[in-house]
Order: C-alpha cells, then structure tokens, then sequence
C-alpha cells in the first residue's frame, strides 16, 4: 500500500480515534473524559467519510456531538459535586476489566485475523458521490418505512419516559 | 307382547314409588300420591286381565342374563303359566281395592303421600316376585316384601307397640330366610343354577327329574324342607307365626293387602312354586306344619277379643290349611283356598278396618278431650302382647255390638266373607276350596291308607270347625245384640264411598258364580305343554301315578262349582277309574263332614254369643287350663322371651363380659406394652434420627444459603463481569474445540 | 484502506468500550463506554457496507450499498434515545442514592 496523503490522513483519523477513547476510559476527571468523547466522535466521523458515507458522517456530529454529549455533560453537571468529578478507581477491578477487554480484543484480533473472506478487501476507489438523496428514497421508501416509523415511536417513547423517570415526584 | 305387559305391569307401581321418592329428595311430595299410586295399580290391573285373556298359555322363556361370575351365570326372567297369571291379578285386584280403600281410611295421615308410595313398592315387590323364573328372583322380591312388610307395619312408628312389631316381624321372618336361603344354596351346589324353567334342558325342574336314588332323594327333601322354612316365616307358620298377629299394629289396610292377601300368601307361592322338587319326605313335613298351624291359630283366636287379632290368627290358621293342602299334594286346591281366601280375608280385614274407621274418628276426637292420655300407657312393652288392657279401645270387640243397623253396607258384606271362610255351602267360594282341601287330604289318605293323612284331615277338619265358630263370634259381637258402648255406638257410621266400594267389589268376588265370568275355561292349561307337565310323579308318589297335583289341572275348571263338585281338585288326567270313585266317595265325605262341623260350629256361636245360651266366661273358668293355654297363645311369646331372647341376652352379656374383661384387656395390654417400649423407641429415634436430620438438612442449607448469597453484591459491574468473563470464556472454549 | 484496517479501530473502540463498563466508579462513564460500544458497532456496520455488500450477492433480496449506512443512522437513533433515558435513570438515583456510584446502588445485595 503507498503511502500517499489519504493514507496518511486515514492513520491520523483512526490515530486520534484511539487515543482519544484510550483517555475517555483512563482519565480521572469526568468532564475531561467527555471531551475526549467528543474527539472520538469526530475522529470516528472522519473515517465514516472515509468511508464515502458523508450524510452519516454528518449525522454523527449533529447527534453525538451537538446533542448526546451535551446530554452527559448536563448529566455531569446535574449528579456531580466538586467532589465526585474525579472518578474513583479500584485497582483489583482495573485488573480485572483490564483482563478481561484484552482478552476480548485478541479474540477480536484473531477473528480478524483469521477470516480469509475479509481479507485484501480494499476500497474500491469509487469516486465520493453523495449519499443523502438516496438515503432519503431508501428511508421514505418501503424498504426502511416501517423501521423508520418504528424508531420514531421509540424515540417518543424514550422522551416520554425519561421526562418520567426523572420528574422529582410521582404523584398518584 | 307378553313382556311389554309384564313390564307395564312391574314398572306402574314401580314408577309411583320413584316419583315419591324424586319428590322426596326436593323434600316435598308429589300433590297427588294417592291417586297416582291407585292409577298405577289399575293399569296394571288391566295389563293382568289383559294376560289371562291374551297369552296364556306362554310356554316361552323370557330370560336375559344378569350376573356371571366365572362360568356361572345367574338370568332374570319371566315365567308365565296359570299360576303366575292368577297370582298376578290377585296381587293387582287386592292392591287395587285397597289403594282404594285407603284413599278413605288414612285421609287425613301426617304421612299420607308416603302410605301409598310404600304401598305401591309393595306392589312392584309382590309382582317381582311372582313373576320371576328363578329362585334368586323370587328372593330378591321376597325380601323386598319383607321390607315393606317392615315399613308398612312400623308405619306409625311414633307408637312403641308398632315399632317392636315391625322389628319383631323383620326378625322373625329373617329366621325362616335363612333357611330358605341355605336351600337354595343347595339346590345351586347341586344343579348350578337357580333358573326354575329355563326353555332348555337346564331348569331346576327339568333336572331334578333326573334325580335317583335314596341319598338324591333324603338331600332333596332337606334342600325342599330348608326352602319351606322361608315359607313358614313368610307364612306365619307354626314356630314362627308369632309376628303376624302384632303385625296388626299397621294401618288396617295394609293388614288386607300384605298381612292376609298377598305377602303371606307368597309363603304358600313359593311353596306352589317348588312342588316339583318335593319329596314324599318334605311334603308330610309341610303338611304336618300346616295341619298345626291351621289347628294351633284357630284356637287361638276363639279367645281374643281385638278385632283384627282374630283376623290375625285366622289367617295364619288359613294359611296353614293351604300349606296343608301342598304338602298332601292337593296342589291345585291349595291355590285354589289362596285365591278365594284372599279376596274374602281382604274383605273381612277392610270390613273391620270400616269398623275400626267409624270408631277410630270417635276416638281421635276423645283423645284430644283427654290430652292423649291413653296413649302413653301402653309404651314400655319390650314385646308387644295382646292383653286386655293393651286392646285399642276402638279394636275392642267387647265395646262394639249392634252395628248391623250403622254401618249395613259393612255388616253385609263381612257377613259374606264370614260365610265364606266358614264354609256355608254352595253359594260361598270358601266352601269349595276348603272343601278341595278336605276333599284332597282325605281321599290322601284313602288312597295311601296313611295314618298320617288321616290325622292331618282331623286337624283340618277340626280347624273348619273351629273357624266357622270364631269367624261368627266375631259377627255376633260386633254387629249383633245390644251396643255395649253407647258412647262408641251414638259416634260410629257408615263409612265413605270409597271405603264401601271395595268392600262390595271384594264381596262379590267371594261368591264363585262371579268368578266363573272371568276365570274362562278356554284358558285351561293343557296337560302336553312343555311346561306343564307333572314332574312330581315320580317323588310325590312314586308308584301310583295318582294326586290331583297335575299341574293340568285346572285351576280355573275348579273355580267353578260344578268342576269342584266333579272333580274335587282329583285327578282327570289319569282316568283310572278305582282312583276316581274313591276320590269322590271321600270327596263326599269330606263335603259331608265339613258342612256338619260348620254348622256345628255355626251353632255353637249363635248359642254362646247370640242368643246366650252359655256363658262364654263360665265354659272359661271351668277348663281355665284350655282357656288359659288359648288366651296366651300356646305361650310361644312367652317361650321366645323367656328362652330364645333371654338366652340371646344372656349370651350378649356374656360376650359383652369377655369383650370387656378379656378382648378389651389383651387389646389394652397390648397398647400399653406397645407405648412403653415400641412407643419410646420411635420417640427416641423420631426426636434424634429424625428431627436430626431434618435439623441438619436445615442448618447446611442455611450456611450455604449465607455463603452464597455475598455472590450476589447488588453492584452492577459484578454481573457485568461474570457475563462477559463467561462470554470470554465460551469463545475460548469452543475456539479450542 | 482495508476493511481489516477499520475492524481493527473498531475491535479497539470495543475493547476500551467494555473496559470503561466494567471499570469505571461513575454511570456517566459507563454511559461514555456504551457510546463508544455503539460506535464501534456503527462503525462495523458502514465499513461491511462499504467493502462486502458489493461482492456478495444474497439471493432474493435487492442489498444495496446503503443499508448499513441507514442501520448505522437507527444505531445513532437508539443511542440518542438510551442517553435520555439512561441519564433520566442516572438523575432518579441521584435523587434516592445521594450518589451516582454503581456500587453504592446495591439495593439487591444478598
């Protein structure tokens, strides 16, 4: 593989990626970690243009970034004191999760690894078109009508009962 | 044909007492039992008339199996010849009559519904019996009747006397069953069935023809002896006559229907029934009893003084004479003396229940003048005896007399029953069957030149004549001469219609020239049907072939005046003309001589009791010894309390004794060495071994349940961590594999 | 660019997704390592629409290069609507636990 300025930029996407998920899960301080979240959002939507999918890419900043991480630093401002910023650690637990996601890793790994169907599978070079005209026809098609209107039912249901859950007190 | 009548026949009176007793379990009862149970009872009726018009003779066997144990197999069927057919519609017209009479008499009962429901299972009993073609048949209806018997008799049970006689009369009656019973197994041990007349070669009848020997024969008469002790429980025969005399303590009409007309007479039946298998042996047995009890019974009742007492032993001395008459093979005679004796002996009864009813109404209205007092003091009688003081005032000949001019409809017609069983001559059916009665013994004993048979004719002759004066005691005292009660007399009347219609059917039923009309002479069993021929030939008399114990003979021919006058109950089917001359020469003597005792007798009771020629208490005092022997009824209730129930009681007492001392104390000591030591040492083992390991179990489970439950810590990430450990796990295994 | 490239990030963000799930003493992290979950989930689903849906041909039904693009789009759906709700719960254990500690939240402890 030559190693030319796509290839480059692709490193440095899934490079950031990475490390940024490395410090959402190491770092002591909560809204640190969110913010690390927030790299690794974006770093994963650069690799969704990567791969020629740029209406989700976009989709994935709005969402994720402009509403859900919002949402969790509202969810830390709202629970945690001064106090409870700092995450605490217990180190036989690290151990023991640490273990246990490596150990799901190398499986991972292997699996890669050892599939011959995936492998040598490379981009075939089909020149970025735009995705979110068909997208659309897809979703308001047949084809997707119905998950799509079942998603929605399920995101008013959501917002319903987290209004509920979290009203100070239930009256009869 | 035939059995679609027969089931109507049995089903009716059936059917009336199941709807009482639907009724019953909704405790209430039916709005009309009454005329339910008579109806059902003229339907059959009819469907009996029917029979004797239509189908007899029916040689056909009518038979379903019932039960088969092994290779055994015991049938229910019908069987249908002359006799079943006459039986039926005596049981019918009597049970009709006083359905009836009832409807008058028990008016007004607390438990009126159930008087004609027990009436009419009476009936379906009596018909179920007459009708079945074998021995466990008859027995069953044989203690159905037995049972109603005991229903009917304890019908007010609420009088102590009712409720030991319908005891009494249970008991007594269960003694002879016994016996029966144990003749029929007999009879099964030897022939493997119990089917009279089965159609093929398997019946009783047909196979005890095939009978031989001296041993077959003594084992024949003891099975014919032992099945005859039914009969004389049934029957009221000497020994065991003693409950049909305090069976008066039922309701008058049920002493008509099943205490002189139908249950006492299916004794006599049953007997008719078995004739085939009787042996010369058996038969002087039976006749022997019968000649007693014909003898013993009339004596009696010349000195009672309740009513329906001396109707009482009359029927049992009647009885006792048609017993006679089966055990000297005058087959057809005895049946013949059942007929007429039931339509006149129903009459006399429901005539004095008349009497007793015109009474009764008096008393019952005095009795709630005196609070009942009367009432209470005959209670506390452990057997019940007539003893003047124990006579219900309004049964008590002594308070009657004079009542031809109140009640003339009864006084005619008892008067007709009475000449009836006196014997009057020529115009009264009781004549001609005592008269075939006498007829038959004597010309017995003419022909065998038996002492035995000649005897037996004195007895008979003796009880004729001692009938005819006691049957006329009773008229004189209760209808003739002055009112000795004034009181009782100024109250008595004439009874309702539906009292009096019965009374006059009954009546014209006792003169034979009515039932020439409806006994035809075309329905006359032939001789040459299978079914009918003369089995006892070979064991009643084995080397004459002589009796007028054919069974073709002609029940109804002998119903007729003349054929009685011919033939006397004789033989016809053998033309041997030596037996016939001297079977008419003793049938004229016999004729000759019971018209003499019956006058005599007749005479005797107009001088004692009418014109008072005698003192009937002076002739007592001087033969006080006879009299007394009379008045307590030869002391057989006096014998069964002082003996047989003393001895039971004693004996219970001692059981009692060795139940408590010894059986009771095995038992106890037992229990108490079994709860020192067996008891202790379950009580060791259950506190220790037991309740141990139940503790153990409980203790490990409790540690391990507190061991185990810190897996569960409630947080969160511990469950995360089993999950996805053991997901890691599983891959890691099945990769391996 | 090879498909095994992208399963890699995506085995990593898995990884240090679970890691977070497992380790972490805040339920807001845990939620952080659930998103990161999603995402790699997310990720998978476009890279195999990318690379293999094009040379596979599934008889009997129309597969189209975007499908996985379009389940990614309802995995950010579900994933916005689980945030609401997993923070409304977050909120209702603040409130009753004075602390949103995971291990201090041991109602069930035997």
């Amino acid at each position: 593989m030559e190693f030319t300025l796509k290839t480059f930029i692709f490193y440095g996407f899934a490079l950031i990626t990475i490390a940024s998920a490395l410090a959402v899960v190491t770092v002591r301080n909560i809204v640190h970690a969110a913010f690390a979240l927030m790299v690794t959002l974006f770093g994963v939507a650069g690799l969704y243009v990567f791969l020629q999918a740029d209406f989700l890419a976009a989709t994935q900043v709005i969402v994720y970034v402009g509403g859900i991480l919002v949402l969790i630093l509202f969810g830390v401002m709202m629970t945690s004191g001064r106090l409870e910023m700092r995450i605490h650690i217990e180190r036989g637990q690290l151990l023991l999760g640490g273990g246990i996601s490596l150990a799901l890793l190398m499986l991972l790994l292997t699996v890669i690894a050892n599939t011959p169907r995936w492998e040598n599978l490379t981009d075939d070079g089909t020149p970025l078109e735009p995705t979110t005209k068909q997208i659309g026809e897809l979703i308001l098609n047949e084809k997707f009508l119905l998950p799509f209107e079942v998603a929605s039912v399920l995101l008013l249901v959501a917002l319903i009962g987290a209004a509920l859950i979290s009203r100070k007190e239930v009256r009869d | 044909m035939v059995v679609t009548l027969i089931g109507i026949i049995l089903l009716c009176p059936l059917a009336a007492f199941a709807i009482f007793a639907l009724f019953g379990l909704a405790k209430r009862s039916f709005p009309r039992q009454d005329l339910l149970s008579t109806a059902a009872m003229l339907v059959a009726l009819v469907c009996s008339f029917i029979l004797l018009r239509e189908v007899v003779p029916d040689p056909e066997p009518h038979t379903v199996d019932w039960i088969s144990i092994g290779k055994i197999t015991f049938s229910m069927g019908f069987y249908l010849d002359s006799v079943t057919v006459i039986m039926l519609i005596v049981v019918t017209l009597v049970s009709s009559l006083v359905h009836i009479f009832s409807i008058g008499y028990m008016h007004g009962d607390p438990r009126y519904p159930r008087f004609f429901a027990y009436l009419s299972l009476f009936s379906f009993s009596m018909l179920f019996l007459v009708v079945s073609d074998n021995l466990l048949g008859i027995y069953i209806g044989w203690e159905l009747v037995g049972l109603c018997s005991y229903l009917l008799i304890g019908f007010w049970f609420e009088k102590d006397s009712a409720a030991n006689a319908c005891k009494k009369a249970f008991l007594t009656t269960r003694v002879g069953d016994i016996g029966m019973f144990i003749g029929m197994m007999m009879l099964f041990a030897k022939f493997k069935t119990l089917s009279l007349y089965d159609g093929s070669e398997n019946g009783i009848f047909t196979l005890v023809e095939g009978l031989s020997g001296t041993g077959d024969m003594i084992w024949l008469s003891i099975a014919g002896v032992l099945i005859f002790c039914g009969a004389v429980g049934k029957s009221a025969q000497v020994p065991l006559h003693t409950w049909l005399p305090d069976a008066m303590e039922g309701p008058t009409p049920v002493s008509a229907l099943i205490h002189a007309a139908t249950m006492v007479a299916a004794g006599v039946y049953l007997t008719a029934r078995m004739f085939p298998i009787l042996t010369p042996g058996s038969s002087l047995v039976i006749a022997y009893v019968g000649g007693i009890t014909a003898l013993v019974a009339a004596t009696i009742a010349i000195v009672r003084f309740d009513i329906k007492r001396v109707l009482a032993y009359s029927t049992v001395s009647q009885l006792g004479y048609m017993m006679l008459a089966i055990g000297a093979g005058s087959y057809v005679a005895g049946l013949f003396h059942l007929t007429t004796h039931a339509f006149f002996k129903a009459l006399l009864f429901l005539g004095s229940g008349s009497v007793i009813h015109a009474f009764h109404a008096m008393h019952a209205h005095h009795n709630d003048e005196h609070t009942n007092g009367e009432e209470h003091e005959h209670d506390d009688h452990s057997l019940v005896h007539e003893h003047g003081s124990e006579i219900p005032p309004d049964q008590d000949m002594r308070n009657m007399g004079g009542l031809r001019r109140k009640m003339p409809l009864t006084f005619i017609t008892m008067l007709i029953a009475t000449l009836s069983i006196s014997g009057v001559p020529f115009i009264f059916s009781g004549f001609w069957s005592k008269d075939a009665i006498l007829g038959g013994v004597l010309g017995r004993a003419m022909e065998w030149n038996s002492v035995h048979h000649y005897l037996l004719f004195g007895m008979a002759l003796c009880a004729a004549g001692i009938t005819a004066f006691y049957m006329f005691r009773l008229i004189f005292m209760t209808f003739f001469g002055e009112p000795r009660n004034q009181e009782m007399h100024d109250m008595a009347h004439e009874s309702l219609w539906v009292m009096v219609v019965p009374l006059l059917v009954l009546a014209i039923l006792s003169l034979p020239v009515v039932n020439k009309l409806w006994f035809n002479k075309d329905y006359i069993i032939r001789p040459d049907q299978p079914h009918v021929h003369a089995p006892q030939h070979a064991y009643v008399s084995p080397d004459t072939k002589t009796g007028d114990v054919d069974f073709g003979i002609v029940f109804f021919g002998i119903s007729e005046a003349e054929a009685a006058e011919d033939e006397g109950g004789q033989d016809i089917g053998h033309a041997d003309d030596a037996h016939h001359a001297a079977h008419e020469l003793a049938h004229n003597i016999a004729m000759v001589l019971s018209i003499i005792v019956a006058g005599l007798g007749i005479l005797l009771s107009w001088l004692f009791y009418h014109r008072r020629r005698f003192s009937a208490e002076s002739v007592a005092t001087k033969f006080s010894p006879v009299y007394n022997l009379f008045w307590n009824k030869y002391y057989f209730d006096e014998f069964y309390d002082g003996v047989l129930v003393a001895l039971t009681v004693w004996k219970s007492r001692l059981f009692a004794k060795f139940d408590l001392s010894v059986v009771d104390g095995i038992v106890n000591g037992v229990a108490t060495i079994v709860r020192q030591i067996f008891a202790a040492f379950i009580g060791f083992f259950d506190n220790r071994v037991v309740d141990g390991i139940v503790n153990r179990v409980a203790e490990v489970t409790w540690a391990a349940g507190g061991r185990i439950r810190r897996i569960q810590t409630g947080a969160i990430q511990t469950y995360l961590f089993v999950v996805l450990g053991g997901i890691v796990l599983i891959i890691l295994i099945f990769r391996a594999l | 660019m090879s498909l095994q490239h992208y399963l890699v990030i995506s085995a990593i963000l898995f990884s240090l997704g679970i890691f977070a799930v497992l380790t972490r003493k805040n339920a807001i992290s845990i939620l952080m390592g659930i998103e990161l979950i999603l995402n790699s989930c997310n990720l998978n689903f476009v890279a195999f629409s990318r690379f293999v849906t094009p040379s596979e041909n599934i008889v009997g039904s129309e597969v189209f290069r975007l499908d996985g693009q379009i389940i990614a789009i309802f995995g950010i759906v579900l994933a916005a609507a689980e945030a609401a709700v997993f923070l409304a719960i977050i909120l209702a254990i603040y409130r009753e636990f004075g602390s949103i500690r995971p291990d201090k939240v041991d109602t069930l402890k035997g």
